[in-house]
C-alpha cells in the first residue's frame, strides 16, 4: 500500500504544529556554520552586526562562549550565503506543507 | 586524515543487528561519501557477506544484559576508540537512518568529541527531554558520537568502560535503575567526569537528535534504493479515541527506536 492511500484509508490529518517544529529543527542546523576557529549561527542579527561594522577584523562571542577574531567580511559572506541557502529551501518546504490536509 | 563511520552490530534472539548495519552503511557510503567499520562477533555473520564493510572487527559479545524483549548486547561500546581505524570517527547507532550530508559537518566542529544532548520526536514537539532521574542531569545521547583520536577522547571511553563496569554503583548515585545498562547513561557520566562534572558547550553536537518514538511509524513514500522522503504516522489518543495524525519529511536523518519499523524501512536498501 502507498503511503497516499494509507493516509486516506486511516482518514488520517496532517499535523501542522509537528510539521512546523519538524522543519524549524531541520533547517535550524542548517544554519549552524563552522569557520574561522568558531562556531556561529547564521542569524539576521549577527549578519547585520557585520555588515554593518568597518573594521577588517572583529572579535565575536561564538555559539561555545568563546571570543574568537574573525575576518569580518569573509564571515559575512559565509553566513550570508548559509542563511539565504537555509531561508529559501525552509520557505519551499513550508508552502509545500502548508496546503495540505 | 582518514575519516569514517563506526558500527556496532551483535545479533540478538529477536533482531539481525548485522542486517540493520549493512542498510545503515550503504546509507553512510551513499549520503555521506564515508567507509564503515563494523564491530561484531562471528555469530552474527551471515555465511555469505554481500555488502564490502571497510573493515570487519570481530569483538566477543557481552551477553549480560538483558531488555523486556530479551538479550541486548550492547556493551563494549568503550572500545571504540581503540577499534576505530580512523583519525576522525563517528559511531553511530545502526537504527539510525542517514538521509541527508548533515552528519559530516561534525567534523566541521572544533572539537575532538561531541554527541547530542538534546532530542526532538517526530509528531511530539516540545516532548520533555530525558534526565538520568529527576535528581540528576540531562541526559547525552550516544547514538551519535564523533571523536577525534586526541588524548581527551581516549579518556572519554576509557571513562566509559569505568561507568560500564560501575554501572550499579552510578545508578544508585544518580537514583537511575540499573537493570539494563544504558550507553546513553553511561556516556553522560563519562563525559561529565572526564570535563570535571561538567558537560562543555564544546561536546554537544550543535542541533537535535531526531527520534521516532512510541505511537509513531515511519513509511516510505517510495521504494527507491536510497530514498529520502517520509510519511510519518502517528496514533494520537483523545478521549478514549484514537485520531490518525501525520506529517510528511524530506532529507531529514532520524533514529528509529521501534526495530521492528527500522527492518521495514530498510527492506528495499
Amino acid at each position: 500500500m502507498d503511503t497516499k492511500t494509507l493516509i486516506t484509508e486511516a482518514k488520517a490529518r496532517f499535523n501542522h504544529n509537528s510539521a512546523k517544529s519538524q522543519l524549524k529543527d531541520k533547517y535550524d542546523s542548517k544554519l549552524i556554520v563552522a569557520d574561522q576557529g568558531g562556531l556561529w549561527k547564521a542569524s539576521p542579527e549577527l549578519i547585520g552586526f557585520l555588515a554593518s561594522s568597518t573594521d577588517e577584523h572583529v572579535i565575536l562571542i561564538d555559539n561555545f562562549e568563546n571570543p574568537v577574531m574573525v575576518n569580518r567580511m569573509s564571515l559575512h559572506d559565509v553566513l550570508s550565503k548559509a542563511y539565504d541557502d537555509a531561508m529559501n529551501l525552509w520557505y519551499s518546504e513550508w508552502k509545500e506543507l502548508e496546503s495540505k490536509r | 586524515m582518514s575519516r569514517g563511520v563506526l558500527l556496532f552490530a551483535f545479533n540478538s534472539p529477536k533482531y539481525n543487528y548485522y542486517e540493520m548495519a549493512v542498510a545503515t552503511a550503504k546509507r553512510v557510503n551513499h549520503f555521506l561519501g564515508l567507509p564503515v567499520t563494523i564491530v561484531t562477533d562471528s555469530e552474527s555473520l551471515p555465511a555469505h557477506q554481500q555488502y564490502v564493510f571497510d573493515n570487519v572487527i570481530l569483538a566477543p559479545a557481552d551477553k549480560s544484559n538483558k531488555r523486556d524483549w530479551g538479550v541486548w548486547i550492547n556493551k563494549g561500546r568503550y572500545r571504540a576508540y581503540e577499534l576505530s581505524p580512523y583519525d576522525e570517527t563517528i559511531l553511530l547507532d545502526t537504527d539510525y537512518m542517514v538521509n541527508s550530508d548533515k552528519l559530516l559537518k561534525t567534523f566541521d566542529l572544533p572539537t575532538d568529541f561531541c554527541c547530542h544532548d538534546t532530542t526532538s520526536f517526530l509528531m511530539h514537539p516540545g516532548a520533555a527531554q530525558e534526565m538520568l532521574s529527576v535528581y540528576s542531569f540531562n541526559t547525552l545521547w550516544a547514538t551519535v558520537v564523533m571523536f577525534r583520536k586526541t588524548n581527551r577522547a581516549k579518556q572519554i571511553f576509557e571513562c566509559l568502560e569505568m561507568v560500564q563496569n560501575n554501572f550499579e554503583h552510578y545508578a544508585n548515585i544518580h537514583g537511575f535503575i540499573s537493570v539494563t545498562f544504558r550507553n546513553d547513561y553511561a556516556l553522560t557520566l563519562a563525559t561529565r567526569i572526564t570535563n570535571g562534572h561538567t558537560t562543555p558547550l564544546e561536546d554537544v553536537i550543535p542541533w537535535n537528535l531526531v527520534h521516532v518514538g512510541k505511537n509513531t511509524s515511519v513509511y516510505r513514500n517510495s521504494e527507491d534504493e536510497y530514498n529520502t522522503e517520509y510519511t510519518v504516522m502517528f496514533d494520537n489518543w483523545q478521549r478514549g479515541k484514537i485520531r490518525k495524525e501525520y506529517n510528511i519529511i524530506k532529507d531529514t536523518d532520524f533514529h528509529v527506536m521501534n526495530k521492528e519499523n527500522f527492518m521495514e524501512l530498510i527492506k528495499y536498501e
